[in-house]
């Protein structure tokens, strides 16, 4: 078997170094994502008029097309007919495109979540006086993120992995140097083995955090 | 005392004005850093022929490079949205570009090559018919092999990146690429490949630039630095250097 440990075993901390572009990436990518998700799915459940169809037309479109499409369209595409787009970086690009189509998906699924929490919650809080916002935020959203969770850390690793794509617009990340290493050395197997242990390894850490997080948030229903 | 001081503040101010007047001039360089030995990443070292023109470049013009490396089919792009002010990744003059974008004097003369397996029975683009031929995304040989085929009767394949892997697990039958870096290639990674007749067609490659004001100023310099760089034979070294062989003529 022509497998060359030496080079595998010595390419494993050059491509770490490039792992914190990709974290990066992925978590400002996560935080603006999950943003607009929240607000989305909000307006969905409250079905407020006007804004209501153009979230469903924006979700329509941002899970309707692929990723490396919107990218893309995105820093390719735009900056022909707006000028002043080209001001934008690969990696400004990359978090807008990774936010833009994920916060589509996370919109579903915090949706769900919502429409899951029982409606006498709901009832309760307007009851004693709160507002219909209000008692979205104080009661219903904090059970809803319990529900939420699993499916959210689901599209987060996915995010992760899809930061894979930033190299198309120029973005030194994880796989690009992967990439490049390989293809000087030849040695494909080693360069793309070790960058799949990468990856898979930064998961499993997100995943462990995620079981904490269900714990803590599961303790109000453990008796 | 004001007057001193005046004096001072204006010296100061002249100062500043020369300095950045005269503060290098900032090209960025588009390259894919996949195209051994054109430019490459070895040990985290961006390197190669390609690179090693550009830093004389920068210090013959005065320039600050800035090398920005991107997947080949995202160069044009790039350049295209004024990203980057030039591609140097062996960028072939078609009439298409030509039409389209402005070209420095081309650096390297070359020929389009069929690379096949050893012991294949392909020796030559006539016998290319009814076989799988990988091409680069974004290169202008599938271009070149179309004008050749004019029955289409060549499965051509493009791919984006790894076509030499391709060919050594036998999923293509031969790759077209250019003529000295595909011996480069077969030679430094000792690769089971040969050249499948002679290279098929001359190209030129140069760089392309944009068609405004920094193109054409551009375009102005290198072509001057180009010709310097050929007169006193630094592009031969460089050549050398990397092929064993001038292929800048």
């Amino acid at each position: 078997m022509n497998f060359d440990v030496t080079y595998f075993v010595e390419i494993i901390p050059l491509l770490l170094g490039y792992l914190g572009i990709t974290l990066k990436m992925a978590l400002l990518g996560l935080v603006f994502a999950l943003a607009l998700a929240v607000f989305m799915a909000v307006v969905r459940v409250f079905r407020v008029p006007v804004l209501d169809w153009l979230v469903q037309l924006y979700i329509s479109f941002f899970r309707g097309t692929p990723l490396l499409v919107q990218l893309f369209l995105l820093y390719y595409g735009l900056p022909q007919i707006f000028p002043l787009m080209v001001g934008i970086d690969a990696f400004t690009a990359a978090v807008i495109g990774l936010s833009l189509h994920f916060s589509a998906y996370m919109a579903e699924s915090i949706r769900a979540a919502i429409l899951g929490i029982d409606k006498s919650q709901m009832e309760a809080a307007l009851s004693i006086g709160q507002s219909p916002l209000m008692a979205m935020r104080r009661i219903v959203l904090p059970q809803a993120a319990r529900i939420a969770l699993p499916s959210l850390m689901n599209q987060f690793v996915d995010m992760i992995k899809s930061t894979s794509l930033a190299f198309t617009l120029g973005v030194a990340e994880l796989m690009a140097r992967a990439q490049m290493e390989a293809s000087s050395s030849f040695r494909f197997f080693e360069s793309f083995l070790a960058v799949a242990l990468i990856y898979w390894v930064v998961v499993v850490l997100f995943t462990r955090l995620q079981m904490m997080m269900e714990k803590r948030l599961n303790r109000a229903y453990q008796r | 005392m004001i007057k001193h001081i005046r004096k001072a503040a204006a010296v100061v101010a002249m100062t500043l004005v020369t300095q950045s007047a005269l503060a290098a001039e900032v090209v960025k360089v588009g390259m894919s850093g996949q195209y051994f030995p054109f430019t490459f990443v070895k040990k985290d070292v961006l390197q190669g022929f390609e690179v090693d023109l550009w830093n004389e470049i920068g210090q013959r013009n005065d320039y600050k490079v800035e090398f920005v490396t991107s997947n080949f089919s995202g160069l044009f792009g790039l350049l295209e949205s004024g990203r980057i002010d030039t591609i140097s990744n062996q960028i072939t003059m078609t009439e298409a570009r030509q039409a389209k974008y402005l070209f420095a004097n081309p650096y390297v003369v070359d020929g389009a090559q069929v690379v096949t397996r050893k012991g294949s029975a392909i020796k030559g683009i006539e016998d290319l018919k009814g076989k799988t031929v990988a091409v680069n995304l974004g290169s202008n040989y599938e271009q070149l092999l179309r004008s050749y085929d004019k029955q289409n009767q060549i499965n051509i394949k493009t791919y984006d990146t790894g076509i030499e892997q391709e060919l050594m697990l036998g999923r293509i039958d031969a790759f077209v690429m250019d003529r000295v870096s595909s011996l480069e290639l077969i030679k430094q990674h000792r690769l089971p490949f040969v050249h499948a007749g002679e290279a098929f067609e001359t190209i030129r490659n140069a760089w392309p630039l944009l068609n405004n004001e920094k193109g054409k100023k551009l375009q102005a310099e290198l072509n001057r630095v180009l010709a310097e760089m050929r007169a006193d034979g630094t592009l031969a070294k460089i050549s050398t250097k990397w092929f064993d062989a001038d292929i800048t003529q």
